[in-house]
This record gives C-alpha cells, sequence and structure tokens, in this order.
C-alpha cells in the first residue's frame, strides 16, 4: 500500500465532504446546522403558537371568536375584557373582603381540622367567586401535596440510597397472606377489625421470627425501588374508583385534605427515584466523615447531605409543583364543588349550554400560567451549579 | 503547640473480613503502640483500607475483636470510638467555610460557640491556616484543603488518628512537604496514629514501625530500617525498595547459588531446588565483562542526578545495578555484574519464605 492512500488529504475534500463534514470537534457541518436550526424553529413555532392563540383568545369576545379566525389584536379584532369581567365582575363574591374571608378561612379550617379530636369547631363555608375559590384551592393544594411528597419523598430516598435493606421474600408472601385473611375475618366473619388485625400482626411476627429464619431468597434496595417507581407506571384512572370509595368513606371527598393526600401519594413514586439519583452521587466520604466527627444521622441528612442536594431537591420540587398544578384526572373524580381545582373550572367551561365558551376558558388558562412561570423563576434561581465543588477533587 | 498527650494503645485482635465470597483480611493482629505512628503499607486490594475502616467503624468485622486502649469498640458506632480520621479525598463539606469545617465536630458537640472559636483558631493556626477561615473548600488550592482535614481531624484531640491515604492527591513537591509537617505534627501530640498508604517512601519516612500487609495477611511489622535491611520474605523484599529488589532464579545448594552457568557463593546454607537470589541494586557494582559473578549485556542506562541506573540483560533476566554517575556503558556492550557476599538474600521460591 502506497502512503498516499494512508493519509487523509484536505485539500481535495469534495463538494459532499465540504458540505457534511464539520470544520472542527464541538461544530456542525454546514448541512448539520441548516437541519438542525430548522427543527428547532418549526418545534419553537409549535409551542409557542398555542400559547400566543390562548392569550389573544382570552381577549375576545364571542363574535370575534365565532367569526375567526382572527390572528392579530387590534389589526383583525378589537381586544376586549369580556372574559375577565365575566370572572372578575360578574360573579358575586370577587372584591377584597371575599379574598381576606377566603385567607381567613382557609386558616381558620386548618385550627379545626388539627383540633377536630378535641373540639368540635364548625369548619367555615366558602364564600367567594368561582376563579378565586378555585385558584386558592390549587394553591393550597399543590403547595401542601409538594411539601408533605418532597418531605417524606427525600427522607425515604436517601434511606434507599445509604441503608441496606434485606427482607425476606417468605416474609413478605407470609404479610399478604396474612392480611388477606385478616380482611376476609373482618367481612365475613364478622370479627372486628381491630381484634383481627392485632391478631394478623401477631401472628407476623410470630411467624417472621420462626419460620422466617429458613427463608433464604431476600429482596434488596433496587427491588424496593422498583416497587415504588412500578406505581407510578400504573395509569392512575385504574385505581381511581377504589380510591373514590376509600375517600368516601372516610368523608375525604370534595376536601382540600383528600386531594392533597392522593396528590402527594401519586407524586412520590417521582420524588423517590429523582432523589435516588441526587443522594446516590453524593460522594459517601462525607457522610462518614460526618459520621466520625460525631453527626447523628438525621444530623448529617439535615446539615450535610440536604443543602448538596439543594439543587436536586429544587428540580424535583419544581417538577411536583408543576404536576399537581396540572392535575385534572384525580381533581375531576375527588372534587365537585369546594375543593375544585383550576383544571376542572377550564374543563367545566367545555361543557356550557352556550357551546364551549373559548374566550372565558382562555382568561383562566392565562391566569393558570402566571403561577408557573414564577415558581420556575423562583426555584431556578436554585437550581446552581457546582454545590459540590471543592467537596472531594484534590 | 499543644502538649504532647499520651497517646493510647490500640490492638487489632484475629480480625477478619469478608464479603461475600472475598476473604479480604485474614486473622490480622496488631498492635499499636500508645502514641506510635504505626504506617499500613501495601498495594490496592491488600486489605489495608479495609483494615483502617473497621478501626474507624465504617466497617464491621466479620470476626476478632477491635480494642482502643483497653475498651473493646468492635461493635460501636464511629461517633462513640474518639478517633478521627483524614480521607483521601479530604471530605470536606463544600457548603461550610474553613472555620465551620473544623468547627463541626465540636458543633456536634454542642461546645460553646467562644470556647469552638478558640479551639478552631488554635488548630488551624497549627497547620497555618488561620488566615483562610472564611473561604470555601472550593476557594483552596489542594494543599490548602489538605490542611483543613487535618485541622478537623485534630481540633477535638483525638485518642486516634486515622489517615487514609491523606497526601497521595498532592504533587510530588508538595507532598514531600507535607510528609514533613505531618511528622512533625504527630510526634508533637503525641497521638496514636493509623496511617495508610500504598507508597513505600511515605511509609519509610513517617513510620515509627511499618506493617505490610498483602492479600489480607500481614507479612512483616518492624522498623523501616529493619523491614528494608532485613525482610521476612521475598514479598517483602521486592516490595520495598526504589527501583525494586534485583531477583534471580536457580538452585541452592550448600552455600551455592547456581544460576545459568555462574556459581554465587552465600552467606547461608541448604539444599533448595526452586530458589530466588535476591540483591538491591546499590548492593552490585558493574565490572568489566569477564569479571564478577554474573554476566550480561547492557539494556539501558538512565541518569538520575548523583547515580546512574544500569539495566543489565543475563539471560531470562534484567537487573538493575546503581552505577556511579559518570558511568559511559553503551546499550549492547557486554558486561560484568559483581556481588558481594553479605548482601545476598536467598528466597525459597515455592513459599517465598526467606532461608537464613
Amino acid at each position: 500500500m502506497s502512503d498516499a492512500r494512508l493519509k487523509f488529504d484536505e485539500s481535495r475534500r469534495s463538494l459532499m465532504e465540504r458540505l457534511f463534514e464539520a470544520r472542527a470537534i464541538g461544530e456542525m457541518s454546514p448541512v448539520a446546522r441548516v437541519v438542525a436550526y430548522g427543527m428547532l424553529i418549526f418545534w419553537s413555532a409549535f409551542v409557542i403558537f398555542p400559547i400566543y392563540w390562548v392569550v389573544i383568545t382570552a381577549f375576545k369576545d364571542a363574535a370575534a371568536v365565532n367569526q375567526g379566525p382572527f390572528y392579530i389584536p387590534f389589526v383583525d379584532f378589537e381586544p376586549n375584557l369580556d372574559a375577565w369581567r365575566i370572572h372578575f365582575l360578574t360573579d358575586p363574591y370577587c372584591d377584597g373582603y371575599a379574598i381576606a374571608r377566603q385567607f381567613g378561612l382557609l386558616i381558620h379550617n386548618v385550627f379545626a381540622f388539627i383540633l377536630s379530636p378535641f373540639v368540635a369547631i364548625e369548619p367555615m363555608e366558602p364564600q367567594i367567586c368561582r376563579v378565586y375559590l378555585a385558584f386558592s384551592n390549587s394553591m393550597v393544594i399543590g403547595m401542601a401535596s409538594t411539601a408533605l411528597c418532597v418531605a417524606i419523598g427525600s427522607m425515604a430516598a436517601y434511606a434507599l440510597a445509604r441503608v441496606t435493606y434485606k427482607p425476606k421474600f417468605g416474609n413478605i408472601v407470609v404479610f399478604v397472606a396474612l392480611a388477606l385473611a385478616v380482611i376476609l375475618a373482618t367481612s365475613y366473619a364478622g370479627i372486628p377489625w381491630y381484634v383481627s388485625a392485632a391478631v394478623g400482626l401477631a401472628l407476623f411476627f410470630l411467624l417472621a421470627r420462626s419460620l422466617g429464619k429458613r427463608f433464604t431468597a431476600t429482596l434488596g434496595n433496587n427491588d424496593i425501588l422498583f416497587w415504588i417507581i412500578s406505581q407510578r407506571i400504573l395509569p392512575p384512572i385504574v385505581v381511581i374508583i377504589p380510591v373514590y370509595i376509600m375517600f368516601q368513606a372516610v368523608g375525604l371527598l370534595d376536601t382540600h385534605l383528600g386531594l392533597i393526600i392522593i396528590y402527594a401519594v401519586a407524586n412520590l413514586p417521582i420524588v423517590v427515584w429523582l432523589m435516588h439519583d441526587f443522594f446516590a452521587s453524593l460522594p459517601i466520604e462525607l457522610e462518614e466523615s460526618a459520621q466520625l466527627d460525631g453527626s447523628t444521622r438525621f444530623g448529617i441528612f439535615w446539615e450535610i447531605v440536604l443543602p448538596l442536594t439543594r439543587p436536586g431537591l429544587a428540580a424535583t420540587t419544581l417538577l411536583t409543583l408543576i404536576l399537581n398544578w396540572n392535575e385534572y384526572l384525580f381533581a375531576v373524580f375527588l372534587s365537585t364543588s369546594k375543593a375544585q381545582t383550576m383544571p376542572i373550572m377550564v374543563a367545566a367551561k367545555n361543557a356550557g349550554e352556550k357551546g364551549v365558551l373559548w374566550w372565558e376558558m382562555c382568561a383562566i388558562i392565562v391566569v393558570m400560567i402566571i403561577p408557573v412561570i414564577f415558581m420556575a423563576i423562583i426555584l431556578q434561581r436554585f437550581i446552581a451549579k457546582g454545590v459540590l465543588l471543592g467537596a472531594v477533587k484534590g | 503547640m499543644a502538649t504532647a498527650t499520651t497517646g493510647v494503645p490500640v490492638n487489632f485482635d484475629r480480625i477478619e473480613k469478608s464479603f461475600g465470597p472475598v476473604r479480604v483480611l485474614e486473622e490480622l493482629s496488631l498492635s499499636i503502640e500508645p502514641g506510635e505512628f504505626l504506617v499500613l503499607l501495601g498495594a490496592s486490594g491488600s486489605g489495608k483500607t479495609t483494615a483502617l475502616r473497621i478501626l474507624a467503624g465504617l466497617e464491621t468485622a466479620s470476626a476478632g475483636r477491635v480494642l482502643i486502649g483497653d475498651r473493646e469498640v468492635t461493635n460501636i458506632l464511629p461517633k462513640y470510638r474518639d478517633v478521627s480520621m483524614v480521607f483521601q479525598s479530604y471530605a470536606l463539606y463544600p457548603h461550610k467555610t474553613v472555620a465551620e469545617n473544623i468547627g463541626f465536630p465540636l458543633k456536634v458537640r454542642k461546645i460553646p460557640v467562644a470556647e469552638r472559636e478558640a479551639a478552631v483558631k488554635e488548630a488551624a493556626a497549627q497547620v497555618q491556616i488561620d488566615m483562610l477561615l472564611d473561604r470555601y473548600p472550593r476557594q483552596l488550592s489542594g494543599g490548602q484543603r489538605q490542611r483543613v482535614a487535618l485541622a478537623r481531624a485534630m481540633v477535638r484531640r483525638p485518642s486516634v488518628f486515622l489517615m487514609d491515604e491523606p497526601l497521595s492527591n498532592l504533587d510530588a513537591k508538595l507532598r514531600g512537604h507535607m510528609r514533613a509537617e505531618l511528622k512533625h505534627m504527630q510526634s508533637t501530640l503525641g497521638t496514636t496514629t493509623l496511617y495508610v498508604t500504598h507508597d513505600q517512601i511515605e511509609a519509610m519516612t513517617l513510620a515509627h514501625r511499618v506493617a505490610i500487609l498483602e492479600k489480607g495477611v500481614l507479612q512483616q511489622l518492624d522498623t523501616p530500617a529493619k523491614i528494608y535491611n532485613d525482610p521476612a520474605n521475598l514479598f517483602v523484599a521486592q516490595f520495598i525498595g526504589s527501583p525494586p529488589m534485583n531477583v534471580v532464579q536457580g538452585t541452592l545448594s550448600g552455600t551455592a547459588f547456581q544460576t545459568g552457568g555462574a556459581k554465587i557463593a552465600t552467606a547461608v546454607s541448604g539444599k533448595v531446588d526452586k530458589a530466588i537470589l535476591g540483591f538491591r541494586p546499590e548492593d552490585c557494582s558493574v565490572v568489566a565483562p569477564g569479571k564478577g559473578s554474573i554476566k550480561g549485556e547492557i539494556y539501558t542506562t538512565e541518569l538520575i542526578g548523583d547515580h546512574t541506573l544500569v539495566t543489565v540483560q543475563t539471560g531470562r533476566d534484567k537487573l538493575t545495578v546503581k552505577a556511579p554517575k559518570d558511568f559511559s556503558g553503551k546499550q549492547g556492550e557486554n558486561i560484568g555484574v559483581a556481588l558481594s557476599k553479605e548482601h545476598l538474600f536467598v528466597f525459597d521460591a515455592v513459599s517465598g519464605a526467606r532461608i537464613r
């Protein structure tokens, strides 16, 4: 083989090579550049246009919607505030007093709930226009369930990342079998539930201590993690009917607490899964060092681990907040009026007697978008990079 | 400077450790004298770090006992052991300032702020970082981070210092400097210290005694000089010394070691079919071809500065000989290697045991 055939010659590139070859590593070839930016522009138009359409529709009236399509305000149509008047003026209880009363109601009802085992305090009934009610419901439910979910989920994720669990498979089978027996005994044999549950638990501990020693197959942390994630793989529609019946039985239908619980439960797998990765990627020496320095496990979590996973925590919180804010399925089944959230109110505009009230719907959607933008801006400041710099690298 | 405290002894009593089927430590018994600087030396995978972590309480032994002073600590949490550790990666808390890092062990012990600040200042002054107290770890150089880790380890005056290759992330010049400081600091404080390293120079220079581990088995525990001059077996002989000891395969009959055509007189006697003759590069010399006990040809020469290292090819072995710095032999030239009888070591090639 001649030497020339082993070498590339830059000056003898063909036109195709010139078009398809990048000039340097980290750059794109001319053709790739056109394709990539073209796709990006197409995608941007695809996601921005609906938002633009929603915003301008919120300022149209029935005529401008029905005789449309009109694209450009002041040119195609005269924007007006009809939809906004309907939501914020025509409805009763849209004034400052009603808003202040709603704040008072939230605090009053929380105390009423907390003190309910000791004193019976009558909860206040909402008396506020629908858009404010839905907005405050969405805020309260979204934030409370996010706080609950992130608190429980991150602690669970940390435990799964740092503690070795070895539950025996046989013990789990025994537990499930006994739980079934307890349910059967309660519902068919008429035994009070607390008796059967106590007997079942006692039997389980007895069996786990005696029979359990013979079981050899064990599950590990990854199995537990997968079990938790698998709860999110399941479509929520599958569990909604049983959840409805359960909530009906304990009086959680159409309550804030009910939605807070179900949202927290539904998003727990995502929080555990995301936070597990953040915790697992922390250098373990930091925690070992803190342990030798004398810190307790909870102290390590609070003072070393959480500050270092702050970006992950912020990202997870943001994601959970947005998921809760947008949630529709649970809300539509489990809330009817008092605990109604924004997405339900948006959807309700689809089912009016006068057809779809697009302008009214779009006004609510605009109200719904604004808090998400604020949340993203606030939390994005925490998603700073480089927190771990200087920890372990020499 | 703080006054020297009297150290406590540390004992490993037949410690075993297995990770699943892998045995990492086999019946390790080791006693560290009060105030002693003991270095655990071994290649990676020898179990030295595991032994250290068992003493720290970050790993539990599969069998055996660990004693600090006369207290058994085998199964108690790290924080109750009164030991402090310097990690290879320093493990500084990146979101805390230098002062907060050093003061952390005192903070979790709820020492009053004023007392804590005084102790932090004193510890920082001891390692000369008292002007960096408000910085964050990311703003420090490798050597400064190392000092912060040291200050954090000594601020609460533990009974035992544990150090896991603390110098290995530093560049060569700084490592030499920190080595001297570490040695000075340890002897000033008089705290019992267990130091793990794979670097034989660190082991030789720092230690009162060196324990050499290989595959979880203690090979030799002795002072650096004894380990160098009187290795217990072939592993220790080859592990210690830079460049390493030369080895020649052959047979030992009587006092004569035979290899190839050469017959070398030794100070030991015995009858071993598969024996190994070892001698250090500085204990032999290059001589004119035909002279000396071993003949060969020059493979390569390396001028180190104050001496030249000559690699000599003899049959299947390559020998390294320390020659004067003005040695002028060329690659491929024939040459002889002269040995001195009193500096020869003979080992059993099968068991590795020293024949004396």
